[in-house]
């Protein structure tokens, strides 16, 4: 076959469909890639423009602009908008669009998980626009505070938008982790061993884990608060045994680790880019690596130090201000490095080395201003000032909103296939440099004259007037960069001739294919010996056309890539993946009746919307795998690999591991928010606790045994060719046990009474759901048994359910006990 | 998985002697210690014990990723875990320093 034949035959089998329809049905990762930059920038424009309307205001004293009720929307508006909508979702495009790509893979992990997260990041995120349009967006700044987001203080819908539509459009950012996770460890090209990754996989990797852990506190938070605002369910209510600290322990443990998830993504297109730039390799690759990690998991230890000014004993202080002074080593090691390599290099001075420039001095004197922060007796003087809200627009902006645009410089070649030809570009630069450090230096200064953040204007005579006249002239002028920026990439996408393949001259992967990039990546997969694989062989894209690599005969019709072993890079498995669908738009169009049915308190809507998630997960998962053993399949150069349905370890089997991981992060967040209200709330200890009584704990016990030892003799008896039913049954029976168990807390408790009560029924309710989980996917499994799909080779599906029970019978014993735990000491 | 297991290890141990020294001087702190009959320096005693314990803990992980029995075959990842051993290490020791150095409830 030549390599127009293989072109078109493999176009046919991975493009998305035709005309208007693709855009629903795709589930192509370079597609949806696009998509979710294009809907963040969307998205970075309207918060943009809320930010022109706050200079506006704050630009003169006592400014009749805007009344403080819309100026609370638009600044609690400015700050969700650029934190949810654009940046994760900015990182995960970029990570979706790229990351196959790099990896020398055909697609994501999940290719339909990529769609569904799209369109709930699209339908949660049009949730809070039309609040904004409709006059009634969230007020309560975006940390979202109660008291003042309680619904006593804020009795509007305004917070119940936050609450519900970040919470949809957190949906999409677990789903890209999973995906990233899986993809990075499992799916790349054959010989990729762990250091032979691209340096942006590492990142990728560490940011998708820090999601997956730091999001669920956040979520957690959210169904709190909304339960208290919709049900009176008092978790934040000091008179109900309640602590609003408790919010602001469970926002911060997500909005700490945020920083860094926002940081790290920009960090590894740093490392990716500028080697490029300085015509040489990355120097430090190892150290780059664990400054990464060490930053990852450190950012996890800081979150008190948003609280210093909340009366937090010393000692507690002490520790997150040493913990917040050690984070700043792992960030210089990754400074250092990246000097170094332009020391060993020969830079050129192109754009994207400009913004990366750019990139150097603001963040650093952003990191800076953050270790004056961190230091307890500074954060107390500045603490709400607009000093914080410059020296956190120096981190954000410097240390992420630069790197991307060096990121969408440096790959807009690759997207579009053509040479970049208007030089708007440089002008940009320019201005958003100038104009942005005029606005920000100014800021702080004025934030060190005492001004607080969040008041909608001030008096004559204070000396802020020119200073914030300044800050706002600053902030138009690079209004007007980041608009020409938008029309300097329209016009060269759309009119600019067409480029070379690989302009840059680097050395990693997404350069060895056609641009703008075909459907299925790469018509072969190359075989892996060095991180930069194009600077050992330049002629490996020739080499992959013709069908030299893995994969590359496509006559079996099927869109298929392969995964490897997590550490050697040594090739595992085929994976087929499934072809364009509408059920992920679909899902999230039924998910989003979950929310909007709480939203406008339509709660008959809730349970029929989740019903249909249902119905369409089991249509989802039903299409999947095969009702005969293939065997080991030929996938080139001589090797042949069996698929991955019948493998022990699936990918359905990792996804769940780290969805779990996600799930087990948020049942701990649970469980620390107990025991801090447990230890420190005023009004604790409640009129009377709980006792478990016999019949609970032995409900507890006997139906966590029952299903754990049901879905293990299941598998055995499907091992030895017999049939699993017994198994089956059993575990079904002790899922329903686990559920009575969890029922007998609710029964015995009022929801609203104290919060003590009210956590015991979220603790049951989350016991009670996971019970129904297992048991429909067991359910399911004997369906599937009985159809044919799970025999002989194919038991990894009998795995994935294991997890999950092995998963609710640890939460159930530890959820269960702890609520019980007070009354047995009583 | 297992060198990932070895480069993730220290600094999650890290993590978790943090956040439950954080725990137990809130706990130390609070009105149920003092119902409970014990003391602000028996609180102090046990928190030197818990950082001690860590540090331990952190000094133990580090001489296990260097044996010949646990160290990762792969060079690359055995340098990372390593490093990884002696950050969480040094973490371990100045992140909670404090319950040696400042006042314990005020």
């Amino acid at each position: 076959m030549n390599a127009l034949r293989r072109h078109r035959a493999l176009t046919r089998i991975w493009a998305s469909d035709p005309g208007w329809k693709g855009w629903f049905t795709t589930v192509n990762h370079t597609d949806l890639g696009r998509m979710f930059l294009f809907v963040a920038v969307f998205f970075f424009v309207i918060g943009g423009i809320l930010a022109m309307l706050i200079r506006a205001q704050l630009a003169t004293p006592r400014s009749a602009f805007v009344g403080p009720d819309i100026y609370n929307q638009i600044f609690t508006m400015h700050g969700t908008i650029m934190m949810f909508l654009f940046a994760i979702p900015l990182f995960e495009g970029l990570a979706v669009y790229l990351l196959p790509k790099i990896l020398g893979t055909r697609d994501l992990a999940f290719p339909r998980l990529t769609a569904y997260g799209f369109w709930c990041y699209v339908f949660g995120g049009s949730l809070l626009i039309v609040s904004l349009l409709a006059g009634i967006a969230p007020d309560s700044g975006w940390f979202m505070y109660p008291p003042l987001s309680s619904r006593i203080a804020s009795p509007g819908i305004n917070t119940d938008f936050w609450l519900l539509g970040i919470t949809f459009v957190e949906i999409s950012a677990i789903c890209a982790s999973v995906e990233i996770t899986v993809t990075v460890l499992r799916y790349r090209a054959p010989g990729m061993s762990l250091p032979r990754m691209p340096i942006f996989a590492w990142y990728a990797l560490v940011t998708a884990v820090m999601i997956l852990t730091g999001f669920p506190p956040l979520i957690l938070g959210s169904i709190l608060l909304e339960l208290e605002r919709a049900f009176g369910m008092p978790f934040f209510q000091v008179e109900h045994g309640g602590d609003s600290l408790l919010w602001q322990h469970l926002f911060w443990l997500f909005g700490h680790p945020e920083v860094y998830i926002i940081f790290l993504p920009a960090a590894g297109v740093v490392s990716m880019i500028l080697p490029v730039m300085a015509r040489t390799t990355l120097l430090g690759y190892g150290w780059i690596v664990a400054a990464a990690v060490t930053l990852g998991v450190l950012s996890f230890g800081l979150w008190v130090h948003h609280m210093f000014t909340t009366g937090i004993p010393h000692m507690g202080l002490a520790f997150f201000s040493a913990a917040s002074t050690l984070v700043a080593v792992p960030t210089g090691v990754q400074i250092f490095a990246w000097i170094g390599t332009i020391w060993k290099g020969s830079p050129q001075l192109k754009l994207p080395m400009m913004w990366i420039l750019a990139f150097f001095a603001t963040f650093v004197i952003g990191g800076l201003t953050g270790v004056m922060v961190a230091v307890v007796p500074f954060d107390w003087q500045v603490h709400d000032t607009h000093f914080i809200v410059a020296h956190l627009h120096y981190v954000l902006v410097g240390g992420f909103v630069f790197p991307m645009l060096a990121a969408l410089y440096y790959w807009m070649p690759h997207a579009t296939g053509r040479k970049r030809f208007f030089k708007l570009g440089e002008t940009a630069f320019w201005l958003i440099s100038i104009g942005f450090h005029v606005t920000f230096l100014a800021v702080h200064w004025v934030g060190l004259l005492g001004q607080r953040r969040r008041i909608h204007t001030y008096d004559e005579g204070q000396g802020w007037e020119v200073i914030n006249l300044v800050a706002s002239v600053g902030g138009f002028v690079t209004a007007v960069g980041f608009a020409l920026v938008i029309v300097d990439v329209a016009l060269n996408a759309a009119v600019a001739i067409r480029g070379s393949r690989d302009p840059w001259q680097a050395g990693t992967l997404e350069w060895a294919m056609p641009t703008p990039p075909p459907a299925y990546n790469f018509a072969s997969l190359p075989l892996i010996e060095s991180r930069n694989p194009l600077y050992d062989d330049p002629d490996l894209p020739v080499c992959l056309v013709r069908g030299e690599g893995y994969l590359g005969d496509p006559s079996r019709g099927r869109r298929e890539t392969l995964t490897l072993e997590v550490a050697s890079g040594k090739p595992a498995y085929v994976v087929i993946f499934p072809t364009n669908t509408a059920l992920p738009i679909l899902m999230a169009f039924v998910t989003g009746g979950i929310f909007v049915g709480m939203l406008l308190k339509l709660y008959w809507l809730v349970p029929l919307a989740a019903l249909g998630v249902a119905a369409i997960v089991v249509r989802w998962v039903w299409s999947l795998g095969s009702k005969r053993d293939e065997g080991p399949l030929e996938v080139g150069r001589g090797l042949t690999l069996p698929l991955a349905s019948e493998a022990a370890d699936p990918p359905g089997w990792w996804g769940s591991l780290f969805l779990l991981l996600a799930n087990a992060t948020l049942f701990g967040s649970l469980l620390f928010g107990y025991a801090f209200l447990w230890t420190v709330a005023p009004n604790w200890p409640p009129p009377n606790y709980l006792e478990p009584g016999l019949v609970g704990p032995a409900l507890v016990l006997g139906g966590t045994a029952l299903s754990m030892a049901g879905i293990r003799l299941a598998r055995w008896k499907l091992r030895c060719g017999g049939g699993p039913w017994l198994g089956l049954l059993l575990s079904v029976v002790g899922a329903v046990g686990t559920g009575m168990a969890a029922g007998t807390l609710l029964l015995r408790t009022s929801f609203d009474a104290h919060a003590y009560s009210a956590t015991i029924w979220v603790i049951g309710g989350y016991v009670l759901f996971h019970a129904g989980l297992v048991g429909g996917m067991i359910t399911f499994l004997t369906l599937r048994a009985a159809a044919g799909y799970v025999a002989g080779r194919r038991v990894g599906e009998a795995r994935i359910v294991q997890l999950w029970i092995d998963y609710t019978a640890a939460v159930a014993l530890l959820g269960l006990g702890v609520a019980w735990l007070p009354g047995v000491l009583t | 998985m297992k060198d990932i297991l070895r480069i993730s290890v220290p600094l999650t141990v890290w993590l978790a002697a943090f956040s439950a020294v954080y725990g137990l001087e809130g706990l130390v702190c609070s009105h149920r210690w003092a119902e409970a009959g014990l003391s602000l320096a028996a609180g102090r005693g046990i928190l030197l014990a818990a950082w001690a314990l860590a540090v331990a803990l952190q000094t133990m992980l580090l001489l296990v990723l260097r044996s010949p029995r646990f160290a990762s075959p792969s060079g690359f990842a055995r340098s990372v875990s390593l490093t990884l051993a002696g950050v969480a290490l040094v973490a371990t020791a100045w992140t909670l320093l404090p319950v040696a150095a400042t006042s314990l409830c005020l």
